[in-house]
This record gives C-alpha cells, structure tokens and sequence, in this order.
C-alpha cells in the first residue's frame, strides 16, 4: 500500500522552512519533556507521600469505629476489635493490619513533665506496619509479653532528663474519670530525625492502655495494602467485612492536612504543567499560522483545483501530526538525563526541610524520587499530539478563509 | 462584467482577450465557480452556480473543471507525478491513481519528468505538467489564465499543440484569458472584453458571431 500523496505533502512541507520547524519541534519537545519529567517526579511524589503516611502509623486505610470521623475522640473503641482484625487481615489486598489503642497521658519524671499521645500495639503487627517503631537508636522495641515498659521519642528523653531503663511515673484518665498511674520502664528510644515527631512518640503495649485506661480493646487498625493505587476498591471490601457500627477511612480522611496538601501539589503541578503546555501552543500555533500566511496562494490552488475544506484540514492537521511525533522523540529525549538522574538519585530535600521531615504526624523520607516507565511514551506522544492539534485548529481555520480567485491571479492571496 | 451575454460551446478553444482590467480574470474565475455574481446569473453545464453551496462549487470544481495557472503553482515539494496524481486523489480515487497519473504524463510526453519537482523542472516543463494535472480527471471545460505568459514562444507553441490536441482528442473545451497573440492566433474562437463588456466575438473559420450551448454567462 502506498502513501497517500496529502501524507508526503504534508511531511515534506516541514521540510520547506527547516529552521522553523527545528524551532517548533524543539518547542513542542521542551513542553514534552517538562509534562513527562514533572508527571513522573509528581507520581513519585504521590508514592512517597503514600508510603510516609501509612508507615507513619496511618495506614493507608483505617479501620475506626463510625463516629470518629465527626468526633476524632480517642476514646472510642472498635465493636470487636479481634474478629475485625482477623477479618480484615484475611481480606485480598490487605498487607499488614496493626491495632491502636490511643490515649492522652502525662509522663513525669522528677518535677519534669510532657504530655504525650500514648499508642498502645501489638509490638509484631507494629514492626510490619509502622517505620516509626523500626526507628529504635537504643534499646529494643517492645516484645510480645512487656508490661508496664514504654518505647519513646528521643526529644521526650531529652526533655525528662532520662535515659534508657530510667522508669517515668504514666498519668491517664481513666474511664470512669478518675486519675490513673503506673510506672512505665524506658526499653527503647526513637529517634526519626524530627524532634517535633520525637516529642510525642509514647509506645506501650495494647494490653498497658487497656487495664489503665480501663477501656478495653482497639480503637483502630490501621492497615497498609499491596496495592496503594487501588485503595477504593480496598476500602468497599472491608467496609463488608467489619462490623456495621465501625468504618473504614482513606488516609486522606484520616489526616486531611495531608490530603489537602496531596491536592494542592497535584493542582500546582497540573497548572504548571498547563501554563507550560498552554505557551508551547501558542508559539507552535503562531508557526503554523506563519506558514499558512506564506502559503495562502498555494491554498489559492489547492482550493481551485477542488480541495475540500476536510481535505484541507487534513493537510494542516497531518503536518502537525508530524512535528507531534519528532517533537514527542526529542521531548523524551531532553527529558531522559532529569529523568534517569532523579529516578537514579532522587533529590535531596533534607536541606530544604531544616532537618525536620515531619508533617501533620508523617515521617516523610528525605529523598524524593521521579518514577519513569513504559508509560512515558504513550504520554509523551498523547501530549505532543493534543498540544500540536490544538495549535493547528486556528492555522487550519485560516487556510480554509483563503479566498480561491486569487490563484488566478498574481495578485496576494 | 456589465450587461455580458455569452455562451461557450462543447469543444470551444477560446480566447478571451482584452486590455487589463477588463474583466478577463473576472470571467474566468466566475465560470470556474471561485466566484459568485452579484446579479446576473452563470450556468456551467447546465447548473446555477449562484445557487450552490461551497461544498458544490468545490465538487464542481474537482469533477468537471480543470485549471492551469500563469505561474504554474505546482504543489513544490511533490514531484511531476505526484502533482497530477494528488488531483486523483482529491477525488477519492483509489487504485491505479499513479498508473492513471503516470498514463497522463506519458499520453503528453512527459513521462521522463515523473520524478522531478518543481524546482528541478523549466517553466515551460513545469506548465506542461500543469496541464497533464488540469487535464487528468478529464474534466470537460478547462481554465487557463495567461498560461503562456511566462514562457517563450517555443514553450508557448509546445503548450498549446499540447492542449489543442487534448480538445480534440478527449473532446474537451479550453477557454484562455490572454494577451498572447500566439494563444489568438491558435484558438477557435476568440471573445475581446473592454471594461466588462464584449465588444466582439469572433469564430475562426466562420467569421460569425458565436452562438452555444455549453456554459453561459449574462
């Protein structure tokens, strides 16, 4: 089968002003590859923010009883908290499943004091489940068995005057309102890298909540998954597995400062992206139209000669098909290098951070990575093409307003 | 045009003379349907061009009329057989379109030009093809606007041997504006315009005033 002769027309045509369509397809390729390069370090982004917040002891769904949502009250208790969890870790698509029990506390040692968010876990689930307690710098983290011993962040330490298996005197409320204390052993310290997160990291066991608190069982379980991407679909399957006075929330529910901030990233990135791609357009379209204006006599001919307003659409559109693809390959080329460096590298923001990585309760990684893939050429090529066929609809519309007498005639068309 | 009446006739080669801006090209580009009166009424073939859309008047164009232009405007990047199988294309025929084009330029003797563009061809090469392009869908009435007036008296001669041979043996019909004494002295018929009027209509041979049936204008 052969070419068709519009197809070759039209390649060729960008062959008649090289310097000009250099300049647009390098146009076309800098939109590109800015689209591909900031897509990929946003996905990874979004990953890492995932993977942060749910090892930060959120999960990436929770399972909480269905009045926290409007209360937020600590206090709360799952209806069965054992036959949910069970339910829940057999679920498909459910990674890990780690029990909470939060409640506020005062630890004392001599005239020092802190108030801290007491966490009570099941040390096994926690180490799958949580980076925060694969954070331990001295000592070890709690173990099936411990009584009466906590795990704390290092800015409490240092703000007690204690250290490792100093004993801090726990004061809770109790249920029934009274004043409840114990004598917790210091097993292990944390240190995340940020003294804020540091100041209120209190693990004790599930157990230790219970009896002092006298409020029996889990108020959570916070769960990660195999597959974060697919958390809704996650979600509606255990919504049918626990009980129908608990939920199960999404992370960006459960700490909706950090779903805020994932969708004003995105929406910052998306317009960004936009405003880059919006003047690549316009200067491929103030192209096109440049070489209409100079060939309106040649349209003069073509229209003459019986060229339908399709056929010369057409024409328009299949050279801007053509520079979509040579801009497409040098888009991902210029992007390559960023590309292969931050997916490589990544970049450091620990600097940027002030050595403080944590946020809204989240332990964020220092480094941040793009994520290339396959994906990239299928996106390069969509970008390239819709970006370009958008330029060529006003260029198009232009050559089809060509007046057809002025072929008969040297007169300009 | 002012008061014109004139009827063109199935195997005319006519031409249309006068000083410039008499109205010559006017009267091309209204039977060639690039135009609309605004009063008066053109017929080509029988049809009202002052009643078709766009869309017709391109269909017209494409199915039955052919065009060769002073400057040649082949399409630059497309080579000689190219130029006239685009034509082909545009009309939505499918196989044989280059065996079709290439017959074309051979029938006119200029097979060896297939491969060249444009720019790689003389002016008098590059109207030849123009006319192999105007010719290949065998259009019934064909257009030529001053189609000798860049070319030498040799070329000039070549082009309408060329299309004299055309008319005659595909029975089509030519109508030239022009200034050219030899396009004059080869046409049939030939109309002189003065400010957008016919001031005479001459047949060769018969030396009457001409009466047709093929295309009209009023």
């Amino acid at each position: 089968m052969t070419t068709p002769i519009i197809a070759r027309f039209a390649v060729r045509t960008l062959g008649r002003n090289v310097r000009r369509t250099l300049l647009s397809v390098v146009g076309i390729g800098i939109g590109v590859a800015i689209a591909v390069f900031m897509t990929a370090f946003m996905r990874g982004s979004t990953q890492m923010r995932v993977r942060a917040i749910a090892e930060s002891g959120f999960g990436h769904v929770k399972v909480v009883p269905a009045d926290w949502d409007r209360s937020r009250d600590n206090d709360l208790r799952l209806t069965d908290w054992e036959v949910e969890l069970a339910a829940v870790r057999a679920t498909d698509g459910v990674k890990t499943a780690a029990p909470h029990a939060r409640s506020t506390a005062l630890l004392g040692f001599g005239t020092r004091v802190v108030g801290v968010e007491m966490l009570g876990v099941d040390p096994d689930a926690e180490i799958e489940t949580s980076r925060l307690a694969r954070a331990v710098v001295e000592g070890r983290y709690l173990e099936d068995g411990d009584r009466d011993v906590a795990v704390v962040g290092r800015t409490i330490t240092d703000r007690l005057e204690v250290e490792l298996d100093d004993d801090l005197l726990l004061t809770v409320v109790s249920k029934g309102g009274e004043m409840e204390y114990a004598m917790l052993r210091i097993v292990g310290i944390i240190k995340t890298g940020s003294r804020d997160m540091d100041a209120s990291i209190c693990h004790v066991m599930l157990e230790d909540v219970e009896r002092l608190t006298g409020r029996e069982g889990a108020g959570e379980i916070s769960v990660t998954l195999d597959d974060p991407l697919r958390m809704d679909a996650a979600v509606s399957r255990l919504r049918a597995v626990v009980s129908p006075e608990d939920d199960v929330l999404t992370w960006m529910v459960v700490v909706p400062a950090q779903g805020g901030d994932y969708q004003s990233d995105k929406g910052f990135m998306n317009i960004l992206a936009g405003t880059v791609l919006v003047v690549v357009i316009l200067g491929i379209a103030g192209a096109q139209l440049t070489a209409v204006l100079e060939r309106r006599r040649e349209f003069a001919v073509l229209i003459a000669l019986g060229m339908k307003a399709s056929q010369v659409v057409r024409l328009i559109l299949l050279e801007a098909v053509a520079m979509a693809v040579m801009g497409a390959a040098v888009g991902l080329l210029l992007a390559w290098f960023p590309l292969h460096q931050t997916a490589t590298k990544g970049i450091d923001f620990s600097t940027m951070m002030g050595g403080d990585l944590a946020m809204s309760g989240v332990l964020f990684d220092p480094i941040m990575y793009s994520v290339p893939g396959l994906w990239v050429l299928p996106y390069a090529l969509t970008v390239a093409f819709v970006s370009t066929l958008i330029a060529a609809v006003y260029p198009a519309v232009f050559a089809l307003r060509t007046d057809p007498t002025s072929a008969l005639s040297l007169r300009e068309a | 045009m002012r008061g014109l009446d004139l009827e063109i006739h199935k195997g005319d080669f006519l031409a249309i003379v006068g000083p410039s801006g008499s109205g010559k090209t006017t009267l091309l580009n209204l039977i060639g349907a690039l135009d609309t009166v605004t009063g008066g009424k053109v017929e080509v073939f029988g049809q009202d061009l002052s009643g078709m859309s766009r869309r017709e008047r391109a269909e017209l164009r494409l199915r039955s009329l052919g065009f060769v232009f002073q400057a040649y405007n082949l399409v630059p990047v497309l080579t000689a057989l190219e130029n006239v199988e685009f034509v082909l294309e545009l009309r939505g025929e499918d196989g044989g379109r280059g065996a079709t084009a290439m017959s074309v330029l051979e029938d006119l003797g200029l097979g060896e030009l297939a491969d060249r563009r444009p720019n790689e061809m003389s002016g008098g090469q590059q109207q030849r093809v123009a006319v192999a392009r105007a010719v290949a869908a065998k259009p019934r009435l064909v257009l030529a606007d001053e189609p000798t007036a860049n070319l030498d008296s040799e070329n000039g001669e070549l082009l309408l041997k060329m299309m004299r041979q055309l008319r005659d043996e595909h029975d089509m019909t030519f109508v030239f504006s022009t200034h050219d004494p030899l396009v004059v002295s080869y046409a049939s018929r030939v109309v002189t315009l003065r400010d957008g009027k016919i001031v005479s209509d001459i047949r060769k041979g018969s030396g009457s005033e001409a009466p047709g049936d093929a295309t009209e204008a009023n």
